[in-house]
Parts: C-alpha cells; structure tokens; sequence
C-alpha cells in the first residue's frame, strides 16, 4: 500500500525513470522487430520450398530409377498421396540468344527434365509460370503501358504447361525467371524485358553430359529448344538456375531412354553390331510426391520408403526384367531437401535473437545504476520508513515494485512500438526509399531555426545545460535536416534485387511476449541489488548522516 | 535509580543499557548502564548536555537501535522489547511508539497528509488493513484539524515553515494512537515562540493522557514536563 504509494511518488517526481522506460522499451522493440521480420522470411522461404519440391523427394544415384511408371503408379495409389511426378536432375550449360553477333553467352543451368502435367500436381510449376495474358480488363489496366504482358497470346501459357511449342510443334524449355539477363525486375515484383530481349520465342541450346551407370562420362549431347515461358518459384537460388525440359528429351539427351539390349558375348554381324536380345527400360532420377492436405511430409516419407522398398524388391524378383531398380535411394522430406537454404536463415535468426538479447543485461544494468542512485539519494527516507514501522520487505517492495512498473510498462511500450514498426514496415521502407518530401527538410531547418533562438537565449542567460541541449538540438536538426535534403530515395530491401516483393508485416507473438517477459524479468533484477541494499539501511545511521 | 515519585503503572523501562559505538577498532561507550522507568501518563524530559548520548538512549527505547550484546534491556508494557525479532521490532516501532525527531524527517514526496498517515499505511497489512487504512485517515485528518493544518493537506513539507512541518510530524507520530510519544529536542531546531507552540501542543496532548518521553538539552523546555530526570556521564541521574 505505502509501498505503491511511494514507488509511484519516486516514478512521478523524476525524470532519469522514464529513461530507463524508454531504454527497456527501445531494446523489446528492436529484438521483436528484428526476429518477427526474419521468422517472417523463414516462413515466406519454407512456404516457397514446398511448392517447389513437394513434400517428399525419391532421388537415386546416376544409374537412374527403371519401371518408374510402376512405382509412380503404386505411389499414386497411396491414400496419403496427392500427386506424384517423375523426373531427372542434372546440370548443363546453356548458350542464351544474345548478345547479338556470333559470341554467345553461356551459362549452367540446373536442369529438370519434367513431365509438365504431373509436375503441377506436385509443385507450383503451372501456377509459376510467369509470362499469361491478363485475365481481366481490370489486371491489365493495373499494369504499365509497356509490361510485354499485356499483347500475349493465351498460348504462351498452355506452351508453357505442356513444355511444346504449338506453333511448331517442338518440344519447349522454360527458364527460371533470372537464368536470363533480358528480364528487369521492378519494384512492383513485374518484370520488363531488358536490352530488348523478351526471352519466349528464342531459341536456346541446351548441353548436357550422359553419364552412364558404371559412372563414365559419355560424349556431350546439346539440342536446341524455343522457350515457350519462363517460371518464377519464388525463391532466387532456384529461379537464378533451374530450366524445364520435357521428360522424354531429357531421358533422351541423357541416355536414360530405352534402349536395345546387346548380347556382348556374341558375335558382331558384319557391321559390327552386336545381336539384341531385348531392351532396357527408361529411367528418371527422382520422384517428387505430394502429400494430401493434413498428411506430415514424415509420415509420408515413412510410407513411400515401404512403397519403394516393395517396389525394388518385386522388381528383383521378377526374371522377365533387364534391369534392377536399385535398393538404395535417397528419400527426403522437402525441408531435408531445402536445408541448405533454410538452415542458414534459421541459424541467423537464433544468432540475432541471442545477440540481441545481451542487450537485456544493459537494460538491467542501467536499471541497477539508476536505482543506486537514488537508493542513496532517498537513505534517509528510507531510515524515516523503517524508524516508523516499515519491514525489510516492504522496504525493498517499494523499489522492486518500480523496477517492475519500469519493466511492464517499458515492455508494453516496446511491444506496441515493434507492432507499428512491423504492421508498416513496408510503408516506412518505401519512405525511406524515395525522396524525402521537401516539407520534411524544410520544416527540419525551421526547427532547428527555432532551437538556434533558443540558444541564444540561453547564452543570453548564461545558463550552462541549457545552451548545451539548445546546441544539441539545432545540431541535430541541421543535420537530419541536411540528410533529409540530400537523400535520394535508397532502398535498403531493393525488391528489384531481392526476390520476396515485400518484407513480412505479421508480428511474431510467441518472440513479443516472451521478449516482454525478459524485459520484465531484467528490470525486476537490475532493481534488486538497489532494492536490497535499500532493504539493508540501518536507521539510526540513516537519519544521523542523512 | 529515576523512578517516578507517584505509583502508577510503568509503561516503559530501560534496564542498565549499554550502547558503545565502534570507531574502527575503538569502542567509544555513550551509555555506561542507563536505568530508566517511565510511568503511564507522565511526561519526563531526560535533560543532557550535547553529545552525552540522550539521542542513543531514546533510539533504544523507540526500538529504532539495540543495546550492545548483554547490554541491558529495554520493557515495554511489561515485556521485553524483541530487538533481534525483525517482524516483532517493525509491529513495536509502528503500533506502540511514536517518534518525533528534531528535524522533523517528512517525506519530501509526500503531501502534509500522505506523510501524517504513512505510519497507519505500513501497518496497514493483515484482515485489519483495511480498517486501519480508514482510522488512520481519519485520525490523520483529526489530529491535523487540530494543528491548524487543514488548509495544508496537499502541500508539501517543502512549502511549510519548522513549526509546520514539526506538527505534521508529531501528526504522523500519533496517528496509529501510540501508548508513548518519544520526542528528540522536537524544538531543537525551532525559535522560542515557534517551540512554545510546539510545546503547548504536546502539553495538550500529555493533559489528555499521553504518555510523553521528551529529550532536550535546554532546562527551559525541560521545565514544561511533569518530571525532569539528567544523563551524565552514561548514566540517569534523578534530577529535584
Ligand atoms: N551512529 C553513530 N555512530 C557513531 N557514533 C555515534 C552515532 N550516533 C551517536 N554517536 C556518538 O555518540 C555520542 C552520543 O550521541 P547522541 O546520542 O546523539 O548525543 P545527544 O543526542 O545527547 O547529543 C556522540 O559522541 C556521537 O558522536
Ligand atoms: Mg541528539
């Protein structure tokens, strides 16, 4: 009761506590921000992976996978299974069409030899699929005069989905949207074709190198393809390198086909050739599986490890095959598969919620020597309370009870600071990316006009501490208004470089509170060494020397 | 031995106190063995010159400071004050004893009447608080009625004059209606006129039945009491 009636009475009549409010606020602001926003990457990221992937991912060796019809067929059988889709992984190099002139640019490429219309059951790939006429009046009214989107043909998309060229009938590739250099990315997220080069309707010429199952390296093999599209995950390591070529040709192109069996016992005929005595069957590489809604990629994985098992097992058993389906594949959940690029972020996040937590301990310290101060300051006080009755206890309540008020109301403050911070960090971001308005400098330079008289005055009056804030002041304004004058919009999360168009904007309420807490927790320890010396005052000697 | 001359009830006792006060490896000693037995509704002013230790003895007898070890004793209602008891002390210091000091000791925070009613606040705990909280207000605003401080209730001690703020210590001093006032030179540091204002005051009180414990160094303001015991050289001497 005296207690709350002073802690109050000690907050109110000073000004050095609301500092320590604004300092504990300051920090809880900054440790929600920061973590909300990067646990708001994380998940944009985790959320893009799966679409990429699929929840679980089959891969065998160089070797290859045969009969996968079969085993997709089984696969898609399973109850738990949404969707599930063949195919190879390799890497190549591509020669672009520009720059004009016979010197092509090359570049490597990760290439997904893909069945298209079983790989959008999978993954994203149809709705990814970034070059489609507007659908609506209204859409392409929103876009800019000169977006190349706006005078495609429907075709451009259904080429795109089915991977062949329908005015020619060749089979297609598509591109991750960075593979070329002729796309600009704008700030809006849309893209405008670069030095002129609007990249479907070129053609392309894809390398690559067969490897065959005992691990020798085969004669390249390149094939030119039109880009019929080009395809935007959402995630920059894959759309900076991944190209889409149908399945067959790449089966095709990696000897992966299905091929004659030779009798190399025999006898060549007199070409040379040996008899056939059967064929081996094509293979793929990798099956990408998708789970049904409510099914945990784990469970999932579990499941299509038993289907495979099965699967290579029948195959070994059965005398008709030409070819093993080996027993040894690798089966992956997609964050297994993606943890090279989730696990970095992750660990960055971890690091700054540590690192950023020190600055607890400063909060607190600032708090203990804060409260020292006046602890000393209020000795005799203190004597008179105890002379009159007050515990121990109480005593210390009084001062642990403001750290308390300092810790809640400080964190408060902080959370609800970190709240608007995130909810308009876009807002603030695109500020801080465009010109300063010139009111903003203008009326920077009046302000500190204005603190320029109140230093005047204050020299006027010899007034030490006062000249010294006035100068603080016009110095500080000049200066912000100066920056302000010269600042030509930067943004620091240029979206035309980086790949999510927006920075999250969802405060992260497991972090708020618990950060709360901390601040809460570290302001009630920083005021309990003052509080318990406090509690320690000898009366007597309070009120002898106070 | 200074006894009271009359046979009423003794109230509070010292009982051959000792206090020494330690200066590095030094015992400096201020009470050599002091006896004392105040009676129920007496006003005594022990009488000392400065420095013979009048303010260490009233400190003892207010629970605020203890005897040396195997120093004495101090009673009060028959009882042995229980300095080593933390709870029993702090029950002691705010229920049975009020404490005027010379120089007034208000909380600067504090308004007239927060600092007259604190001490009914501190012990203001348990099922009683409540009932407490509410006597010690009206008291407050009693007792400082008739101070004449009712116009100075939400004023701070910085805005009242000595005299002013020494009655809103004695204010403070009575409100949980204490059975012993102790009073450490309460016009030490105030004019005569402002002092005999002060002393009128607790002489009202004393007529209505307080029992008073005044220490002074001035044997004008000794005279008001109804009985004048000297401490000299460590030890009560019966003065008349
Ligand atoms: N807390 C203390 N620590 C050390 N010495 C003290 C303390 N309080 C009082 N003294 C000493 O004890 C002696 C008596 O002090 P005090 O009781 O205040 O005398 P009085 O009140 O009669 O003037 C003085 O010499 C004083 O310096
Ligand atoms: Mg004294």
């Amino acid at each position: 009761m005296y207690a709350a009636l002073l802690s109050n009475r000690y907050l109110t009549s000073r000004l050095i506590p609301f500092i320590a409010i604004g300092a504990v606020g300051l920090c809880v602001a900054l440790v929600v921000t920061v973590v909300s926003v990067m646990t708001g990457f994380l998940d944009m990221l985790k959320a893009s992976g799966r679409t990429i992937v699929g929840d679980v991912i089959v891969s065998s060796g160089l070797g290859g996978i045969p009969y996968s019809d079969e085993l997709l067929a089984t696969i898609r059988a399973n109850p738990d299974v949404q969707g599930a889709t063949p195919l190879i992984d390799t890497i190549g190099l591509l020669r672009m069409p520009y720059p004009a002139g016979p010197q092509k640019e090359v570049s490597h490429v990760q290439v997904w030899a893909v069945d298209p219309a079983s790989l959008a059951t999978v993954t994203d790939y149809a709705k990814d699929l970034y070059w489609r006429p507007p659908a609506t009046e209204a859409a392409a009214a929103a876009m800019t005069p000169e977006d190349p989107r706006r005078s495609l043909k429907p075709a451009v998309l259904t080429d795109g989905e089915t991977l062949v060229q329908s005015s020619t009938g060749r089979p297609g590739i598509t591109l991750g949207m960075h593979v070329s250099v002729g796309n600009s990315r704008q700030r809006d997220g849309s893209y405008l074709p670069r030095y002129g080069w609007f990249m479907p309707g070129h053609d392309v010429t894809l390398t690559v190198v067969p490897v065959s199952g005992q691990g020798k390296i085969a004669e390249p093999r390149e094939q030119i393809f039109p880009i019929v599209n080009e395809v935007q995950t959402g995630i920059y390591e894959v759309d900076r390198n991944r190209i889409y070529i149908p399945l067959t040709e790449g089966q095709r192109l990696l000897r992966l086909d299905e091929a004659p069996l030779y009798d190399l016992s025999a006898e060549p005929d007199a070409a040379g050739n040996y008899p056939i005595i059967g064929t081996t069957p094509a293979r793929i590489t990798k099956v990408l599986v998708r789970a049904k809604p409510g099914v945990s990629a784990d469970d999932l994985k579990k499941s299509i490890g038993s289907i495979y098992a099965d699967f290579a097992e029948r195959i070994a058993k059965d005398p008709t095959r030409t070819a093993r389906a080996s027993s040894i594949v690798n089966i992956l959940t997609w964050e297994e598969q993606l943890r090279d690029l989730i696990t970095p972020v992750e660990k960055e996040r971890e690091m700054m919620r540590v690192l950023f937590s020190l600055i607890y301990l400063v909060c607190a310290g600032l708090i203990l020597s804060i409260f020292w101060a006046i602890v000393v300051e209020k000795t005799r006080d203190i004597g008179i309370l105890r002379a009159i009755g007050a515990s121990r206890l109480g005593v210390m309540w009084i001062f642990l009870r403001y750290g308390l008020v300092i810790g809640v109301v400080g964190s408060g403050l902080g959370v609800a600071l970190a709240w608007m911070i995130i909810r308009n960090i876009n807002a603030i971001h695109l500020a801080i990316g465009s010109d300063a308005p010139s009111g903003m400098w203008i009326g920077g330079y009046v302000a500190a006009g204005l603190c320029l008289i109140g230093l005047v005055r204050a020299l006027w009056r010899q007034r030490l501490l006062s000249v010294l804030l006035w100068l603080l002041g016009t110095l500080v304004l000049a200066l912000a208004a100066t920056l302000l004058l010269f600042h030509k919009g930067t943004l620091i999360w240029d979206p035309s470089v980086y790949y999510f168009t927006i920075i999250p904007d969802q405060v992260d309420w497991t972090t708020a509170w618990t950060t709360a807490v901390g601040g809460i927790l570290f302001s009630v320890i920083g005021a309990a060494i003052p509080a318990s010396k406090a509690a320690d005052i000898d009366p007597v000697e309070a009120l002898h020397y106070g | 031995m200074a006894e009271p001359t009359s046979g009423a009830r003794t109230i509070l006792e010292a009982r051959s106190v000792r206090r020494t006060y330690a200066f590095g490896t030094i015992g400096v000693p201020v009470l050599l063995g002091a006896d004392l037995v105040v009676a129920e509704g007496e006003w005594l002013a022990i009488l000392g010159s400065s420095g013979s230790g009048k303010s260490t003895l009233l400190h003892l007898l207010g629970g605020l400071d203890r005897p040396d070890p195997d120093g004495g004793e101090v009673r009060f209602a028959g009882q042995r004050v229980a300095f080593g008891r933390g709870g029993a002390l702090d029950t002691y210091r705010n229920r049975d004893i009020g404490f005027v000091f010379q120089f007034y000791h208000l909380l600067p925070e504090l308004t007239v009447l927060e600092n007259a009613l604190l001490p009914s606040l501190v012990g203001a705990w348990g099922p009683l608080g409540q009932e407490r909280r509410k006597a010690g207000r009206a008291l407050a605003l009693s007792l400082l009625a008739e101070f004449g401080l009712s116009h100075r209730l939400t004023h701070r001690p910085a805005q009242l004059s000595g005299g002013e703020r020494q009655r809103v210590a004695i204010a403070r001093a009575l409100v949980n209606s204490p059975r012993v006032l102790l009073a450490d030179e309460p016009t030490g540091n105030l004019d005569t006129h402002t002092g005999a204002g002060i002393l009128d005051l607790l002489a009202a009180r004393h007529a209505a039945g307080l029992t008073l414990v005044m220490v002074t160094h001035d044997p004008e303001v000794a005279r008001r009491a109804s009985r004048v015991v000297r401490l000299d050289d460590g030890r009560i001497v019966a003065d008349r």
